[in-house]
């Protein structure tokens, strides 16, 4: 019996013959998540049903010094569930159960993969739901979204993943089970802000408690036309300087919405549109109207080309519905797209734009920007083929310079997708060697042999970024 | 740039047996899944991940391993066929895929290569040439069997329609629907070949698709079709030289002989010169509206399956869009309505059934949760799958709710499979085929009129 061999007989005997993954075949749809540029095969693929397994299973491997990632559903968009170095893989999505609901302290306690959407499906009947609402959220786990510190359209009013974090119950690298948490406002160090957003390279994230919130009064949502993106830019940080604070702000240009068109979800938005707002407001129904109104006024004043109301649900769901897939959608206008992740203050929203369109002349590949206006978190979908040579390279380094062109503007390079593999490099545009070590150093506390993960979130020490810039 | 450090790969316990690589030729189908962008959005609405929870178990690992096939990057094997023949082909992931990938269509074509690749060995191989090749295409091989069925039931008291739950112990109204239900008949094509006349002037003429299982073990279903049509002005043609409609045989990969079905069923049905073609089983439906599709590369044939598959609709969808009179019957009973999948996801078809029921006075309509779930039928699948099957039933099954008395829904396949999970669990819901309740609905309201004028 070879080593390889032994391995797989480990496991099975910790989490039984259909806990395990091994043969070629098998392991070859786990060679990427929803970022699929890089990939890499994983040694196995090991299914735990429990907190025990999971710490077996890390134990385990720990001890023979094998190195292991945790993967929820695989719709990450930074490669962070990506095996690039041979590791096992630790699937949680058989740990899928709804612990428990606490309506009176309104939380909710589940496993890792359980779905993000089924949470508020579970207490919708009641009055509650779970607002961080990734456009993934139909398929995407919590646990997946600790990790990543998700966000979504909503968390411009309420906040992304961390805000909605109580307590987390932790297998670390070297197998032990922590528990964090469990009240608001535990005194020391707010470990479970470390933990959430480390992106699976500090511990196993195995249980969740989160808050949850009752539904709003009311809600209304209003969707703009522009034959400008620049007045559709204004109107976006008009509406904040109104004073109102929508429950969300959305914005998509003439690709984006030439893909939402072509998708499985048409609105019918009219064609040659340069962009178009989606706008939410909720709250106590009084109140609401008014903030509407204002809303209406502020985009007839940036000259918007129409104004509506969506009439009832059946149409805020369609508009809805039409926005949150819109990444997929543009599978149908193309046949692979690399989507970015930067952020930047609302207010260089114009010119920020307009440098991405120059991107896109210069290299010759269409972006589509669909994004969150209203916190100032881009994502432009970079469309590309792979199939032909050199383009998957152009569209990385075409990424890359969107990027730059965001941390120049004041951002950042990720709101909401993570670093992981993809925007390792990146990270110089944001800190210097010494704030990168520094961080990496927090890493060593928890993860000290680098089994967990390994070489996701920080650029390896010394080497420069290498990746080309196309606008210069 | 793609990464190979991690390439390092477990040897497997049992090396997979190669059979074959995929030709350029077959390879061809690129654009259907070059849309597939991976982002995973499509993996809860897939009965068999939520079951198994594995990747490759999922459209977007299936689809993943077809590119990988088509590439060179793997082999047809046992390995590849077994997610493949593991899909419910119940279309779910297509409602689901925000970028349209045809995840049905892909599956078909991939289960033809494998086919090809490795035929099939054993009793799967008996089991497939008696019911594919042997049975389903000859309507007098069907038709015998359903006469001998017949005797059966009869002698064994209606044992067999007990055990499939369609009376057990019904409440008095219930039953009273039952005493108005047609005992099971010979087939409507048999019964008959020169088609049935709409009551009073005639609005349209329409043909119906009989269906092989269908009009043998449901042919009751098919006379309240027929019966519902001409009461609405529909004349109904039976074309005697249709076929089964072939999707079982697309489904297991003999694509060969689903052709052959096709242009049958085709030249059949555009002979009689009809506006439209009525069917009432949604897998049915499903596979003569893509026709087109099975037959793109036969250019005899392509434009004759267009022509022809514009004029197949569902019985729901037809009578809802060309109208029908509302039944004036009163039925008072709770009734909860299970969507095909190939009326929900397969055809779009949701809403038109629900409204039919809707519109039947005394109906008290339960909603059911998940009601777009596959149920476990999905054609043969539950023959050839069965612990799969049966697992994705219990689910089902789960979620109808107590208080309804009546499942209703438009596909053989599902009727079967859920009455067997209402004899599984001890439950008491009859299950129906919405046409069916339409036609008591009528039925009720003759036999009130009639009492009314003994009076």
């Amino acid at each position: 019996m070879t080593r390889a061999d032994s391995l797989i007989q480990e496991l099975i005997e910790i989490v039984g013959t259909r806990g395990v993954l091994y043969r070629k075949e098998d392991l070859l749809a786990y060679e990427c998540d929803a970022y699929t540029i890089h990939r890499g095969m994983p040694r196995a693929v090991v299914f735990p049903a429990t907190t025990e397994e999971v710490a077996g299973v890390v134990k385990h491997l720990h001890k023979q010094r094998i190195p292991f990632l945790p993967r929820g559903a695989g719709t990450g968009l930074s490669g962070g569930a990506i095996p690039i170095g041979g590791e096992v893989i630790i699937s949680l999505v058989r740990m899928k159960k709804l612990l428990h609901v606490d309506l009176e302290n309104r939380l909710a306690i589940v496993q890792p993969g359980f779905v993000n959407l089924k949470l508020t499906h579970s207490i919708s009947d009641k009055g509650y739901y779970y607002a961080p609402d990734p456009s993934s959220q139909y398929a995407c786990t919590i646990g997946g979204n600790v990790a990543e510190n998700a966000g979504g359209a909503h968390c411009l009013k309420y906040g992304v993943t961390t805000n909605h974090i109580l307590g987390l119950e932790v297998v670390l690298p070297n197998g032990e089970i922590i528990e964090l948490g469990g009240v608001p406002d535990m005194p020391g160090y707010d470990l479970i802000g470390l933990l959430t957003g480390s992106e699976g390279t500090l511990g196993i994230v195995t249980k969740i408690t989160v808050r949850i919130l009752k539904n709003p009064e009311d809600k209304k949502t209003v969707l703009a036309y522009f034959d400008e993106v620049e007045d559709a830019s204004y109107a976006v940080s008009d509406i904040i300087a109104a004073g109102i604070v929508p429950a969300a702000l959305e914005m998509m240009d003439t690709v984006a919405i030439e893909g939402v068109e072509c998708g499985t979800y048409p609105v019918g938005h009219p064609p040659g549109l340069k962009a178009l707002l989606l706008i939410e407001v909720d709250g106590i129904a009084a109140g609401i109207d008014e903030q509407i109104d204002e809303i209406v006024a502020v985009c007839r004043r940036r000259n918007v080309l129409e104004v509506r109301v969506a009439r009832d649900e059946a149409e805020r769901g369609r508009w809805w519905a039409n926005r949150k897939t819109a990444f997929a959608a543009m599978g149908t206008i193309s046949p692979d797209y690399l989507v970015q992740d930067g952020v930047i203050p609302r207010s260089r929203l114009p010119e920020v734009l307009n440098e991405i369109r120059q991107i896109s002349e210069t290299s010759g590949l269409r972006i589509a920007n669909v994004f969150h206006a209203g916190d100032g978190n881009l994502h432009p979908l970079i469309l590309f083929d792979a199939r032909k040579p050199g383009e998957t390279e152009l569209a990385v380094n075409v990424g890359s310079a969107v990027l730059r062109v965001c941390a120049d503007a004041g951002g950042t390079i990720t709101g909401e997708h993570g670093v992981g593999i993809e925007k390792k490099e990146e990270m110089r545009y944001v800190f210097t060697g010494e704030e990168i070590e520094a961080q990496t150093r927090v890493r060593e506390v928890f993860n000290p042999d680098h089994l967990l993960n390994p070489d996701k979130l920080f650029p390896k020490p010394g080497r420069c970024a290498e990746m080309g810039i196309i606008r210069e | 740039m793609m990464s190979q450090s991690g390439t390092e790969i477990v040897k497997p316990h049992t090396e997979p047996v190669v059979f074959a690589t995929m030709s350029p030729l077959q390879a061809a189908e690129e654009d259907k899944y070059s849309a597939c962008v991976h982002c995973g959005m499509c993996l809860e609405s897939c009965p068999t991940y939520d079951e198994l929870g594995h990747e490759h178990q999922s459209p977007r690992g299936r689809v993943h391993l077809m590119k990988a096939v088509a590439q060179g990057k793997m082999d047809i094997s046992e390995a590849y066929a077994d997610p493949i023949f593991t899909c419910l082909d119940c279309r779910a992931c297509e409602t689901a895929c925000p970028s349209g990938v045809q995840v049905g269509t892909l599956i078909e074509e991939a289960r033809g290569h494998i086919r090809q690749a490795i035929p099939l060995t054993g009793w799967k191989k008996t089991v497939s040439r008696t019911f594919l090749r042997g049975l389903f295409p000859h309507p007098s091989r069907l038709h015998a069997l359903g006469k001998a069925l017949k005797v059966y039931q009869r002698s064994g008291l209606g044992k067999f329609v007990r055990r499939t739950g369609l009376i057990n112990i019904a409440p008095p109204h219930i039953r009273e629907m039952e005493a108005i239900m047609p005992q099971i008949t010979e087939p409507v094509l048999i019964r008959y070949p020169q088609g049935v006349p709409a009551e009073g002037e005639a609005k349209m003429r329409v043909a119906l698709f009989t269906g092989c299982v269908m009009d043998v073990m449901f042919s009751d279903i098919n006379e309240a079709t027929i019966r519902v049509l001409i009461r609405n002005g529909y004349s109904v043609e039976l074309p005697q030289e249709q076929r089964c409609c072939g999707a079982l045989h697309v489904h297991a990969g003999d694509r060969e002989e689903g052709k052959r079905l096709a242009r049958k069923n085709i030249d059949a049905f555009l002979a009689s010169g009809v506006d439209k073609v009525i069917v009432n089983a949604a897998g049915c439906g499903c596979a003569l509206k893509e026709y087109p599709e099975l037959l793109k590369d036969d250019v005899q044939y392509r434009d004759k399956a267009e022509v022809f598959a514009e004029k197949v609709e569902d019985i729901t969808k037809f009578l809802h869009e060309y109208g029908y009179r509302k039944p004036r019957g009163k039925l008072d009973t709770r009734v909860t309505y299970h969507d095909a999948c190939h009326l929900a996801h397969g055809q779009g078809i949701r809403q038109e059934p629900r409204d039919l029921l809707a519109s039947i006075p005394g109906i008290q309509m339960i909603p059911l949760p998940d009601a777009d779930r596959c149920c476990g039928s999905a054609g043969i699948y539950n023959l050839t799958n069965p612990e799969m099957a049966a697992s994705i039933l219990d689910k089902k099954m789960e979620n109808v709710p107590a208080a309804a008395e009546v499942i209703s829904m438009g596909n053989p396949g599902c009727m079967l499979q859920i009455a067997m999970g209402v004899a599984k669990y001890g439950r008491s819901q009859k299950v129906v085929h919405t046409v069916q309740l339409l036609d008591w609905s009528y039925q009720k309201e003759e036999q009130n009129e009639r009492t009314e004028e003994v009076r």
